[in-house]
């Protein structure tokens, strides 16, 4: 197992180095065709070039090689390296620290997270279960319907739909019949709110998991189908465990192994509609920091975000399939990989 | 009846021709499919559904609610006085364009690396296999922010093409993987049955193995999820359009409309945000059903 973990580990630096690499060497052509995104530090005023190259000297674009199309730049990206491995993301145009911007915003979008799979858990293992278990149903073929009509409203919609149309209404019904301090006003608040962060949270959370949700569902269902048929099942059956035990002990546990780790592999794309979210709905996360950067077009922000969060996938991605070795022995004791 | 049906299913030597008639027994697949020509048609031919064009427009009409049939503005006039309709209109070609560009592109790349990384294993595959693990890790939606921002301020022109270039290469850049894994695992079952064995001992080529023996059995996985890979395209359009780095303006839209749409909700102008909401939603859930449909079509396991 300490073997399997190593080699896993070891793997996700390797990963990890090439994925810096390729965001290293996509963010270097663009400079190259573009022109330097220094420039974006004066806006619309007219910078002399001495002001100019203080601020190339400031972000690290001082290199003649962003001048030069074809250079992969390779000394800039060690010197990044060295940067990132001494816990310094560079600044935002502003000059204040990436890091520190980080660590303010961060606690917001694990509050989101947190949201965000306690829905895809509950939507799915219920649904997916009951849709299993009464196969071929009216009340199965409802939940597949639904998880279609989920697939057909993007995140984006929902949460555009909720913002502009539904939340101010509901914000106000909610202030008229519960009054202005109770919770439900500040669950329906069409943008976060500092002060109560979990309360506003909570609702773009559900609809960001509600729009992930449909793929749980379909996993769920197919896992425990499979389980039913299983032979393990007919035994508990056959020597007379009462229905309810075998579903749960016997198919729920057992199918749960896939669903833990789809968990940790559709954290990439979620990870993506987190970005839609927190933007929208003015969430000061991660996403928010990000959405805004790139509206104000602060190149320094949006690379160092970027940089952070394809690092966190890729170490959730090793917890996900060391979670998957221990869960499941024949992963760690399969010599085929 | 049913039972002489499903054997000519599992007989038929085309899986897609089967899938086919699966298809047109299924009325969903039909309204779905029927959506989608009528969205196809007025990408193609804007003029036969507006005579209105969508940058004519009069600041003193702004916010003209929907007069239906009847008036000059059918679905109103955005916050600018432009023809909803025509707008809406207009705005389906850039999307869908960019939509079948991309996976198209995605496709012919991740089909390819996939079935050599499958076919020869050793070097090739490793380089395939690492590449995909890569690009797997960079979520798309981050990967697009930071290459659009980047190139934010560049003038590509107005053309048809031009307008989309930019997103276009940056979502196939992001989105070829499935296919090369689909591709992929599907070669390695097929590579060494007896009729690839047997073709190989005839004296066919590699190229000829390839592309007669061993891809056809990947076609049945990867048609399955090329209608929810297209509306998936869509919706990522549709944001970056409404962050202001997708499809460029002058060029419009769904996205730039449901961006310039949001504002006016409480303004008294919803129908500004509705309209290419809507359209957005009936083009995705088309798609969806259509893929879904597709899923069960092609997939041997669950025709029974």
């Amino acid at each position: 197992m300490t073997r399997y973990i190593a080699r896993r580990l070891l793997q996700g630096a390797g990963t990890l180095l090439l994925v810096m690499f390729v965001l290293h060497l996509l963010t270097t052509v663009a400079i190259q065709l573009n022109g330097n995104p220094a420039q974006a530090f004066f806006g619309d005023k007219v910078a002399t070039p001495a002001q100019v190259a203080a601020v190339e000297e400031r972000f690290g674009l001082d290199d003649p090689c962003f001048d030069q199309p074809g250079n992969p730049c390779l000394g800039p990206f060690a010197e990044r390296l060295g940067q990132y491995a001494r816990g310094d993301l560079g600044t935002n145009l502003r000059g204040r620290e990436v890091a520190d911007i980080v660590g303010a915003a961060a606690p917001n979008t694990l509050r989101l997270f947190c949201v965000v799979v306690v829905t895809w858990l509950a939507l799915g293992m219920v649904l997916g279960s009951v849709a299993a278990r009464w196969r071929g149903s009216a009340g199965d073929h409802g939940i597949r319907l639904t998880s279609v009509l989920i697939d057909a409203f993007p995140v984006f919609v929902l949460l555009i739909v909720y913002r502009y149309v539904v939340a101010v209404p509901l914000n106000r019904w909610s202030k008229e019949t519960f009054g202005e301090d109770s919770w439900p006003p500040y669950w329906f608040r069409p943008s976060f709110d500092p002060a109560h962060p979990w309360a506003t949270v909570l609702v773009p959370g559900i609809l960001l998991g509600l729009a992930g949700s449909a793929a749980f569902i379909r996993l769920v269902r197919a896992s425990q189908l499979e389980s039913y048929a299983g032979e393990h099942v007919r035994t508990a059956r056959s020597k007379g465990l009462s229905e309810p035990r075998v579903v749960v002990h016997h198919v729920v546990r057992n199918s749960s192994v896939p669903v833990v780790t789809a968990v940790g592999l559709t954290f990439a794309e979620a990870l993506g509609g987190a970005v839609i979210t927190e933007g929208l709905m003015n969430i000061y996360g991660m996403g928010g920091v990000l959405w805004e950067a790139v509206r104000n077009d602060d190149v320094g922000l949006v690379l160092g975000i970027v940089t952070l969060l394809t690092t966190v996938t890729v170490l959730v991605m090793i917890a996900v399939d060391i979670a998957y070795a221990l869960l499941d022995p024949r992963i760690r004791l399969g010599t085929d990989d | 009846m049913e039972r002489m049906t499903d054997m000519d299913r599992t007989l038929t030597p085309r899986p897609l021709a089967g899938a086919w008639r699966a298809l047109r027994r299924r009325p969903d697949a039909v309204i779905a499919a029927v959506v989608l020509v009528l969205f196809t048609t007025m990408a193609l031919a804007p003029r036969l559904f507006t005579r209105t064009s969508p940058r004519s427009c009069d600041i003193r009409e702004a916010r003209v609610d929907p007069q239906w049939a009847g008036g000059a503005h059918p679905l109103g006039t955005d916050s600018l006085g432009c023809d909803v309709l025509a707008t809406l209109v207009h705005g389906v070609r850039p999307s869908l364009l960019l939509a079948v560009v991309v996976v198209g592109v995605a496709l012919v790349v991740g089909v390819t690396l996939g079935l050599l990384a499958g076919y020869y294993l050793g070097w090739v595959d490793y380089l395939v296999s690492r590449t995909v693990e890569v690009f797997l890790v960079i979520p798309l939606l981050l990967a697009a922010l930071l290459i659009l921002s980047l190139f934010q301020g560049v003038d590509l022109g107005g053309g048809t093409f031009d307008v989309i270039l930019l997103p276009a290469i940056v979502l196939i850049l992001f989105s070829w993987m499935p296919y090369a894994r689909y591709v992929r695992a599907s070669v390695l079952e097929t590579k060494n049955l007896d009729y690839v064995t047997a073709a190989r001992s005839l004296g066919a080529s590699d190229l000829r193995i390839m592309v007669r023996h061993v891809l056809p059995n990947a076609v049945g996985p990867v048609t399955a999820i090329l209608p929810t890979s297209v509306a998936g395209i869509i919706s990522w359009e549709a944001v970056l359009s409404f962050l202001g780095i997708g499809v460029r303006p002058p060029a419009t839209s769904w996205g730039i409309q449901i961006e310039q749409g949001s504002e006016w909700v409480t303004g008294g102008a919803p129908h500004i945000l509705l309209a290419p909401l809507v359209c957005l939603v009936a083009t995705v859930l088309a798609l969806v059903v259509l893929g879904d449909a597709l899923r069960d079509a092609l997939d041997p396991r669950l025709a029974r």
